[in-house]
């Protein structure tokens, strides 16, 4: 199980869930950006790490993945709260998006500076801009990223099992939702098969005034809250990204779990790294 | 003396033909023209391009047209300091007339993760001469195989079945690597008489022969040498690739095989494979 590789006859799939609720407007860890911005560059960064492998010959990426990205809380298009697909430009509004179709159509380009002083800055394109506002309505989106799953498990059945991703600051206010409790939603998601394994549900944790983040565990002891309850829904790391993780420098411990744990701006780029790198092939 | 030729290759299994990242360039002549002569100096050279390089099947296509040129005088001499100047060059080159860059994340890969090739390349000499040999240089696992009498007389780089991974040395185009590339290169060289086997290998099959030779040496070599038609070779490299056994299968990677048979004289027919 976990050992397919990733090719353009059977592309893989990760859904990230991207928690827009007001809380993210906060500094993270007393640094010059919210929440909201770190977690926006992060995801932007793996997402141009995921075109540049894909990416064989000049001006085009294979189609080794299908992306989603879910925004929840402040719904920048449609309004109000609620749950819908965070791409703008001309992907707003699409769920699963080929990556060559993704990288073709960036939101903006940004120029960045170098972490290196004497370094130029480059240019860079991103896709997610951030944005936040109202509640958590955490549990609607997992439903949602779980029905893009389901349709696209059974359009890829032998595919590497689709990969969730949902990085969030807060607790959940829509538990129960539509009478199923986050666990069950969370359950629902991850019963989700291909003929190599249960789709994937990782949970990142940012807080403004983290301290000790945790990437990994093994167990929810010392975890405070809402840790015990997102280490309950995270998936137990399969062995590519425990491979993964050993490259990257971080222990693994039997059982470890999907999850990161008051993460700070490296963290969150190393479990998404980790958690996003699967064996591809042709 | 003369030299017989043969380069097979074969794409990974579900790539086109036309995305196969190797390179091979056979039978240039490095050696001063003499109507109606064999040449006495004779240049070889593959490289496999990195999967995860940019443009490598032109940064490819660089490293093989250049290191064995029309003309011979632009071509390195196999010896450490001509091939860090070479290599120089090459980045120079690359960085000058980078291929087409389209957009921004192009330009980011171009600058950021730039490209890559394993690297063999050799020459024969002394071909009009009683005591003809060849010599060698090579970054990373593309082998070069000296047979005689299905006899292996000499593996460069000198390569065993543990030491294929996922991260060999090989030419890279960021200047930052240009000293390591050199302090890396290797070099060799290996007598010649009538009759010998040279096979050049990109990784996959370098890799495949290693652990097959292991196995039944004259078997691999008859298998290897009796080759003729580019159909068997894409046979012999699929059936392989199914291979149940660890030790009979081959990574499904691009292939590239070089087979050179040294003759005493000039072949008897010319076989044209359509």
């Amino acid at each position: 199980m976990y050992d397919r590789v990733i090719t353009r006859n059977e592309p893989g799939c990760v859904v990230f869930l991207l928690d827009r609720s007001d809380s993210m407007k906060q500094a993270w860890h007393g640094g010059p950006e919210t929440m909201a911005e770190g977690a926006a560059a992060v995801l932007n960064e793996i997402l141009l790490d995921l075109c540049l492998m894909a990416q064989k010959e000049p001006g085009r990426a294979l189609h080794y993945f299908d992306i989603g990205i879910f925004g929840y809380g402040l719904r920048s298009v449609a309004g109000g709260e609620g749950v819908e697909s965070a791409f703008g430009g001309s992907l707003q509004g699409q769920a699963l998006v080929p990556l060559p179709v993704l990288r073709a159509n960036p939101l903006a380009v940004q120029q960045v500076s170098s972490v290196d002083p004497v370094a130029p800055s480059s240019r860079v394109p991103v896709w997610v801009q951030p944005v936040h506002g109202y509640r958590t309505p955490m549990c609607q989106a997992i439903a949602v990223a779980g029905g893009h799953v389901y349709d696209w498990t059974a359009a890829h059945p032998d595919s590497f099992p689709p990969i969730v991703i949902n990085i969030t600051d807060g607790m959940v206010t829509d538990n129960p939702y539509e009478g199923a409790d986050l666990g069950e939603w969370a359950k629902r998601l991850t019963s989700i098969q291909t003929s190599d394994g249960s789709a994937l549900l990782f949970n990142v944790f940012l807080s403004p005034t983290g301290e000790n983040g945790k990437l990994f565990p093994a167990s929810d002891h010392g975890l405070p809250e809402p840790g015990p309850d997102l280490f309950r829904i995270s998936s137990p790391l399969p062995p590519p990204m425990c491979a993964n993780a050993a490259k990257a420098g971080v222990y693994i411990e039997s059982g470890a779990r999907g999850l990161g744990f008051n993460a700070d701006h490296p963290m969150l780029a190393k479990f998404l790294e980790i958690g996003t790198r699967v064996v591809v092939g042709n | 003396m003369y030299i017989q030729t043969v380069v097979f290759s074969e794409p990974k299994a579900g790539s086109a033909p036309e995305e196969w990242e190797d390179g091979a360039l056979a039978g240039v002549s490095f050696s001063p023209a003499r109507p109606g002569q064999a040449p006495s100096q004779v240049r070889y050279v593959v490289a496999d391009g990195a999967t995860g390089g940019y443009a490598s099947r032109q940064w490819v296509n660089q490293l093989v047209t250049c290191f064995a040129p029309d003309n011979p005088a632009l071509g390195p001499k196999l010896e450490r300091a001509s091939m860090h100047s070479w290599l120089e060059w090459m980045q120079d080159l690359w960085a000058e007339n980078p291929p087409v860059t389209l957009d921004v994340i192009d330009k980011l890969r171009f600058e950021q993760v730039g490209s890559f090739a394993t690297f063999l390349g050799f020459e024969l000499s002394g071909l009009d001469g009683p005591d003809p040999w060849w010599q060698a240089v090579a970054l990373g696992d593309s082998v070069l195989f000296h047979v005689r009498a299905g006899r292996l007389l000499a593996v460069f780089p000198p390569l065993g079945p543990d030491d294929f991974n996922s991260d060999p040395d090989g030419v890279h185009s960021k200047p930052s690597r240009l000293n390591w590339m050199s302090d890396h290169l290797l070099l060799g060289h290996g007598v010649l008489v009538p009759g010998d086997l040279l096979f050049a290998a990109t990784d996959a099959m370098a890799h495949w022969i290693t652990r097959a030779v292991i196995r039944d040496a004259a078997k691999t070599w008859t298998t290897l040498s009796e080759m003729v038609h580019p159909a068997i070779f894409t046979r012999f490299v699929q059936d392989h690739r199914r291979a149940d056994s660890d030790a009979e299968a081959m990574k499904n990677d691009d292939v590239t095989l070089m087979r050179l048979r040294i003759l005493a004289g000039q072949p008897s027919y010319l076989l044209v494979c359509l």
